[in-house]
């Protein structure tokens, strides 16, 4: 029996409800120091004074950094200072940081840092970004060390510049009959992970350092670290428990640098920081924003001929991870329909706010938003049903991707049986808006949505398994169990390849750099393929041994022999064979004499035939498979006041083969929920001197508890080959579509043209007053 | 986290209490009175609020009162604001608190705490504005009670060291008709964009408001307007809504004239409850 799609628990889930899960922040121990940051109360400042000797005279400081040069930082741009320096670029950064005996002192000298700014004018969008004179955010960007591939506008505000070239944009535009023409906007926001983000980090006398981090990426803060401060990289050792959220903003390696900082400032001592819940939602990287300029083309009978885009992606005052969401934004710049022309600007623009992480989505969720609305408002001119619409221009095996991609049945899902089952489950051919009282309507909307991931071409995993003396197998990967579930399924791979007892398999939940082999980073919903080949390697590798020892064993060919139930047999007489727990150790004869050894499976697994964009046309392939799925939202809308309950929000997603049910629908409907939370509710809101109003969760309110629709969710199972048992990504999918189809929903529902988030009443209600 | 730290003092009787204050504040102390504790955790994480000393008054048993004494209903300062929600006591009082914060926080927030602490929107203090409700206090010289409608504006204007201790309210007015309808941001969590109170005695409306000012409020005038049937609804409404205190908050959960939209609609709502039922 399979135990391919069964709803596995998680191996750690009973530490977790009984709240005995360790986190980083939880382990702590009397040797260590513990170290605070003062942050800018401005958005845009010289610095013109620093006073540290109120905060120095504290009993217990010791050490505070300030105005101190480091070396730059930034994940594709070096352009960002680990501690401000002369001026401050956004509110939240970081200006000093105090190193105490405990954490208390650290907080209390950190609030005796006197600090004077000297205002300077500030840039609040990216629009604002590009005007003539705007306020440039970093003298020249190009004279910033880079990775290949980048490519900022020198003196301008623009970090990165990604062009898509597909097909003729002119020869579009000369056979569309109805074109469409709008813009759509968001401001950045946080991902609100439940643990905010920890680190410890010491430098031993011999040198080596040692980090312990809530981190998504283990393996990147031991090369950056080893990077930016000159370090032999086998010398940065990092290690990380579960990690209790990370949504994308864990991926960046920002509080680790600082951590590093501090613990050379005390002689290498060890020196612990925990955000608070202000300085996760700030200081450290969050969600991007976005502005869109969108443009379509399409023949009267709704066949979409072109597509013209800018994509201006509000990067804040440092790049990190921007230039890479600017560049993913172009590569699937539109919804998962064949458009034979497509002309797209993807830029990442400097502006005075708090620069951004990966989200669950990396710019997908935003690019939708702006492309998904823009469809349903071409098909309210084409008078034509959105979801026909989206039907006939759905992308299929033989069409070509934006980054001109031929697909074929493996590598893209299936559009269009999405949207029928879409269609079914919502009963869209029925009233699309039904009154419900006096003024309470209800309302559906929907929209599609595609993700690949454009993960370094050659992203890698490997697995190792260990065995036990009972013949029980030890899994090792260097995904970080971040509360996905995916260490379970791979798990389950292992026992499905060897037709084993899953209880026999012990997953390690911890990831050491040194010990434990690179898994990139557990980003992009790339974990179950990356790291399920690796593992799927790892147990074939197992099996060749056991198979081995076995067949001197059972004196036998080894293609005569079988495994299963943790025992290697014949394949004729099953009773003939040996367990595990015989071979694993090496095999002992009656005598005494031994043979064999420790069964050590190993696996690795590189990404295959990925190729860099094309600078001039954006062409290449960047990821391995498209995830495809169609998702609605169904609301009750107040037409008088204009509130609004979600009722229902439905995905139907094709993710191949589904691994663990319940898992991927846990998955599923947690980004259903963080999407809805994001797309009506969530976002930084600005004074004119861009600095955030509400960065606290008194003011910033992720959904709570009752506010809950019921979720719908379904699946397709188009398989992908390459794929451990052929399934696609499915951590980020639910997300993608959420703000879109909400967004479509209430605009249908209200009259007006929603195309700015969040969706709170008081915006609708701006639209209808016309404010 | 706390970057400071405090002197816990807990007295048994309201005359310890004001004089523990009164000998702390002599000696050059910030002292603090402490019931819950959520806002001198919540605000003092935040170095918003300092105290380096708190006088917590649970164990003062007039504030733990919940009862009916006499046709009076005595509410203890300490009481928590779940508690309340839990019990049927004074209904429209239940219904307020019960949308105060989230349950967690009901747990801890009390009465008093919501009624004098430095979190404006205080709408616990809604249902006894309008019911004329009496506070005792706790001053120096013993115990003195108020017409909450004469010591509360824009807050209790209490002495500094002055121990609010219970709220007194007729039993008429705890069982008379009522509504309470609170607007958020978005959905049903969040401070209040509005909360507005009413009461419906001897066949008028009264009503008390918070999240329109920086301060809650029960305004004659506004009243007045409301109640004069001779008119419609609409136009009462209309009248009513320029005889508003100033000034009309304005930030990130709601823009002023935003507030006054919304504001039109609850006030709506009420006058159709109150006046069918």
């Amino acid at each position: 029996m399979s135990i391919i799609g069964k709803s596995v628990i998680r191996q750690e889930s009973y530490d977790k409800v009984t709240g005995r899960a360790k986190y980083t922040a939880d382990y702590s121990s009397r040797s260590l120091f513990h170290a605070k940051t003062v942050i800018s109360t401005f958005a845009h400042a010289k610095i013109k004074s620093i006073d540290t000797k109120e905060a120095r005279s504290v009993r217990g400081v010791r050490a505070i950094l300030a105005g101190e040069e480091f070396p730059l930082t930034g994940e594709e741009i070096r352009d960002r200072p680990p501690i401000a320096v002369d001026k401050v670029r956004f509110h939240g950064e970081v200006v000093a940081l105090v190193v105490a005996d405990n954490p208390k002192v650290a907080k209390q000298a950190a609030s005796l840092i006197k600090i004077e700014y000297d205002p300077l004018p500030v840039v609040n969008s990216p629009s604002e970004a590009l005007e003539e004179n705007a306020p440039l955010l970093h003298n020249d960007v190009s004279k910033y060390e880079k990775e290949e591939g980048v490519n900022p506008i020198p003196k301008s505000n623009i970090a990165n510049h990604v062009k898509i070239r597909k097909g003729q944009k002119e020869k579009g535009w000369s056979e569309s009959e109805v074109t469409l023409e709008a813009t759509f906007g968001f401001p950045p926001s946080d991902h609100i992970a439940m643990e905010t983000r920890a680190v410890t980090a010491e430098i031993r006398p011999n040198g080596y350092v040692y980090i312990q981090s809530s981190s998504q990426a283990p393996f990147m803060i031991k090369k950056l670290i080893s990077t930016y401060f000159d370090i032999d990289v086998g010398k940065v050792v990092v290690n990380t428990p579960l990690v209790g959220g990370g949504y994308g903003g864990k991926a960046s390696v920002q509080l680790e640098i600082l951590a590093y900082l501090a613990s050379k400032a005390v002689d290498g001592r060890p020196v612990k920081m925990v955000n608070s819940r202000e300085e996760d939602m700030i200081t450290s990287p969050g969600h991007v924003g976005l502005e869109a300029k969108i443009k379509l083309g399409s023949t009267s009978d709704g066949c979409l001929k072109v597509a013209e885009i800018t994509y201006l992606f509000d990067s804040g005052a440092y790049s990190d991870k921007a230039v890479h969401l600017s560049r993913a934004g172009a590569v699937d710049c539109t919804g998962p329909y064949c458009i034979e022309n497509i002309w797209c600007d993807s830029y990442s623009v400097y502006t005075n706010h708090p620069y951004p992480a990966p989200y669950r989505g990396f710019a997908h969720t935003e690019v939708l938003f702006a492309f998904e609305r823009a469809m349903d408002m071409l098909s309210n001119k084409l008078e034509m049903d959105p979801l026909d619409l989206r039907m006939k221009n759905a992308i299929l095996p033989g069409d070509r991707t934006p980054t001109q991609v031929k697909l074929n049945r493996s590598t893209v899902g299936d559009v269009p049986a999405c949207i029928e089952r879409l269609r079914k489950i919502i009963d869209w051919d029925k009233e699309k808006v039904v009154k419900v009282s006096d003024h309470i309507i209800r309302a559906k909307g929907v929209c599609c949505v595609w993700k690949n991931s454009t993960i370094p071409t050659d992203s890698s995993s490997g697995a190792i398994l260990t065995f036990n003396e009972d013949g029980s197998i030890n899994l090792i990967s260097g995904v970080v169990e971040i509360g996905t579930g995916t260490k379970t399924v791979l798990a389950q791979m292992v026992a499905e390849k060897m037709e084993m007892d899953i209880k026999n398999i012990h997953v390690q939940m911890r990831v050491d750099t040194q010990s434990t082999p690179e898994h990139w980073k557990t980003v992009a919903s790339r974990g179950t393929f990356l790291a399920g080949r690796a593992v799927l390697a790892a147990a074939d590798d197992a099996l060749c041994q056991l198979k081995e020892i076995a067949s001197v064993v059972l004196r036998a060919d080894v293609d005569d022999l079988v495994v299963a139930n943790s025992r290697v047999f014949l394949r004729e007489e099953p009773e003939l064979g040996v367990h595990f727990r015989e071979i694993a150790y090496g095999y002992v004869y009656p005598n005494g004499n031994a043979i064999g050894g420790q069964i050590i499976g190993r696996g690795t697994y590189i990404q295959r035939n990925m190729t860099h964009l094309d600078p001039e046309t954006g062409a290449g392939k960047p990821g391995p498979e498209w995830a495809v799925g169609a998702q609605a939202v169904e609301v009750e809308f107040n037409t008088r006041d204009y509130t609004y309950k979600v009722i229902k929000a439905v995905s139907v997603l094709d993710i191949g083969k589904v691994l663990n049910y319940k898992g991927a629908r846990g998955q599923v409907t947690g980004a259903m929920s963080m999407g809805l939370a994001f797309g009506a509710r969530e976002g930084f809101v600005f004074d004119e001197q861009a600095r955030v109003l509400n960065p606290q969760l008194r003011t910033y309110r992720p959904v709570h508890y009752g506010e809950h629709p019921e979720y719908i969710v379904d699946f397709i199972e188009t398989p992908h080959l390459d794929s451990p048992f052929g399934a696609r990504g499915v951590g980020e999918q639910g997300l993608l579509g959420m703000p879109a189809a909400l967004a479509n929903c209430l605009s249908i529902a209200s009259g007006v043209s929603l195309q700015h988030l969040p969706l709170t009443p008081e915006y609708i209600w701006r639209r209808k007053e016309g404010l | 986290m706390l970057a400071f730290d405090f002197d816990y003092y807990k007295p048994s009787s309201m005359e310890e209490a004001v004089n523990q204050f009164k000998v702390l504040k002599r000696t050059g102390k910030s002292p603090m009175y402490f019931s819950g504790g959520t806002e001198i955790i919540t605000l003092g994480r935040l170095n918003y609020l300092y105290a380096d000393s708190v006088i917590d008054i649970k164990s003062i048993p007039e504030c733990c009162t919940m009862d009916f004494e006499h046709d009076n209903l005595y509410l203890g300062s300490a009481i928590t604001l779940a508690e309340i929600e839990g019990s049927d006591i004074f209904p429209l009082l239940s219904k307020v608190s019960s949308e105060v914060g989230d349950h967690t926080s009901r747990t801890k927030i009390t009465l008093g705490g919501n009624i004098c602490g430095d979190i404006f929107y205080r709408e616990a203090v809604l249902p006894f504005l309008l019911a004329d409700s009496v506070v005792f206090i706790a001053e120096e010289d013993g115990i003195q009670a108020y017409n909450i409608n004469e010591i509360f504006n824009e807050e209790l204007k209490k002495k500094e060291g002055d121990l609010l201790v219970q709220v007194v309210t007729e039993k008429k007015y705890v069982t008379a008709p009522h509504i309470t309808i609170k607007r958020q941001k978005q959905w049903e969590s969040g401070y209040p964009v509005i909360t507005a109170s009413a009461l419906k005695i001897n066949s008028n409306v009264r009503v008390a408001i918070s999240g329109l000012c920086p301060f809650p409020f029960r305004s004659r005038e506004m009243e007045e307007t409301l109640n004069n049937r001779s008119v419609s609804i609409d136009q009462r409404i209309k009248l009513a809504m320029t005889k508003l205190p100033e000034p009309i908050l304005s930030d990130t959960e709601a823009s002023d004239k935003y507030r006054l939209f919304v504001l039109s609609n609850v006030l709506h709502d009420i006058l159709q409850a109150l006046e069918v039922s």
